[in-house]
């Protein structure tokens, strides 16, 4: 009885099972499910409300912006998309870019990164690198000395920055900053400078796969760097930026003076990096 | 903490494996959803056959798998061509799913393949990051060594399925992301053999 019980029972429940296998599996083969046919200069819904609470009322130029966005449509990580910032008139003491927002519309914070900049940069050009948890615009928005807004934006095909498993090997040198001069001194020229921030900048959004349990967030949230005692820029950021937060810009180098980058994260660590220009 | 990465679903099915279990009834329609699963999936692992690919079998003691690129290479600069490395997982949820998704647009897409020799590496989810190697020539590098030496990004783990769009040197033609996720559709695919950026 048992046999036949099973027999038809098993009978049922396996053509149940196949076509609910089937369609499962249907479903899953789905290629897609994300928006693909998206142009780089689209809005989005959370462009819309981003634009209105951040600058509201206000006219942006992005047809022949005084800013470019240069970021891969698709990058290795999701966790580690190099994005560079191009702007294209220098600074000057008479007209100069004082503010750049960078924005990652559908990251759970989308304000990334917040730059003050002064003249002192000589050309307010950045590269640094972002999560990116799902498909979604990249936006920045530099603000000149005289009010004006340009905007660029680039579509990006990547998912996950934001929980993706966190690399934990250098904990033991959480705050270590550097500040290098990669191509040497350029006199009285813009002068590209390197600085990087040892930090896992976790997000609250990483699962530790051992305990199963979330890492809480613990990120630089502010670097200030200085030359010769006068700002060069200061930056307000968020989880947003990738591990090991690094940056490259520009200063101009007069008579000689210590650069000094000023590192304060989420946890009131604070951390100093200096190097000596002759 | 591991530095190897494999499919992560297995983590994410235990839990339902375990309630199917509390029950008859569920275990059998579990084992019958598995049944109709296993059918249901391409036949063999792997690159579909209309998009001829070189399948390259690994070699080596066991704890090391290296899959050997010399004579695809060597093909590749008499021919003009580049290659489109794919490594997949005979274990792989998500490998399979690419491959099924290249055998139902193969009609579309195989014409677009034919600037590239299709190279099929066969591997499995067991071949983690330190004990996957590639050589060419006399040459053998490990995983993350191997990543450096082409100038790719992606030198953290290995992740199934992977992808690489090389020259004849071998150099990336693109930097590409770690999976396929991003490139499974017909336009998507697309894009990445134009290497639009």
């Amino acid at each position: 009885m048992s046999i036949t019980i099973l027999t038809r029972r098993g009978l049922f429940l396996a053509a149940i099972a196949i076509l609910l296998g089937v369609s499962a599996l249907n479903a899953i083969a789905q290629p897609g499910g994300l928006p693909t046919n998206v142009k780089h200069t689209d809005s989005s819904p959370e462009w819309d409300q981003l634009r209105e609470k951040l600058f509201p009322g206000r006219r942006m130029e992005s047809a022949a912006s005084l800013v470019q966005l240069v970021v891969p449509l698709r990058a290795a990580y999701g966790a580690s998309v190099p994005v560079r910032i191009v702007s294209k008139l220098p600074q000057s003491e008479a007209l100069y870019v004082k503010r750049i927002t960078l924005l990652v519309d559908k990251n759970p914070s989308p304000v990334s990164a917040v730059l003050e900049l002064t003249p002192g940069l000589g050309q307010a050009d950045f590269e640094t690198r972002l999560r990116v948890d799902e498909y979604s615009h990249i936006r920045v928005v530099s603000e000149l000395s005289n009010g004006e807004l340009h905007t660029d934006s680039r579509y990006v095909k990547v998912s996950g920055g934001c929980s993706a498993p966190p690399n934990r090997d250098q904990l033991h040198n959480i705050g270590k900053t550097i500040l290098k001069l990669p191509e040497g001194i350029k006199p009285n020229e813009p002068t590209p400078l390197d600085l990087q921030v040892v930090h896992p900048n976790d997000t609250g959004f990483e699962m530790n796969q051992i305990s199963l349990l979330y890492i809480p967030a613990h990120f630089v949230r502010a670097i200030r760097v200085t030359y010769a005692g006068r700002p060069l820029f200061d930056a307000e950021l968020d989880f947003s930026i990738s591990e090991n937060p690094a940056f490259r810009f520009n200063f101009v180098p007069g008579a000689g003076g210590e650069l000094k980058a000023e590192v304060v994260d989420s946890k009131e660590g604070r951390y100093v990096a200096t190097l000596q220009v002759p | 903490m591991s530095r190897h990465f494999k499919c992560p679903e297995t983590r994410a099915q235990a839990p339902a494996t375990r309630r199917f279990n509390n029950s008859g009834t569920w275990r059998r329609l579990a084992a019958g959803i598995g049944f109709a699963a296993f059918f249901a999936m391409p036949a063999q692992a792997g690159i579909p056959a209309p998009f001829a690919p070189v399948v390259i079998q690994p070699v080596g003691a066991p704890g090391r798998a290296e899959f050997d690129l010399t004579a695809v290479l060597e093909r590749a600069r008499r021919e003009n061509k580049w290659l489109y490395v794919y490594l997949g997982a005979s274990d792989c949820p998500y490998c399979r799913k690419y491959e099924a998704f290249l055998e139902k647009n193969a009609v579309e897409l195989v014409p677009h393949f034919s600037r590239y020799i299709v190279v099929d590496l066969r591997s499995s989810l067991s071949v983690t990051t330190d004990a996957l190697f590639i050589r060419i020539a006399d040459t053998s590098r490990p995983y993350v060594e191997f990543q450096k030496s082409i100038g790719d990004e992606r030198t953290r783990t290995v992740v199934y399925p992977s992808v690489w769009l090389l020259d004849g040197k071998p150099k990336p033609l693109m930097q590409l992301p770690a999976g396929t996720g991003t490139f499974q559709t017909v336009a998507e695919q697309l894009e990445i053999l134009r290497l639009e950026q």
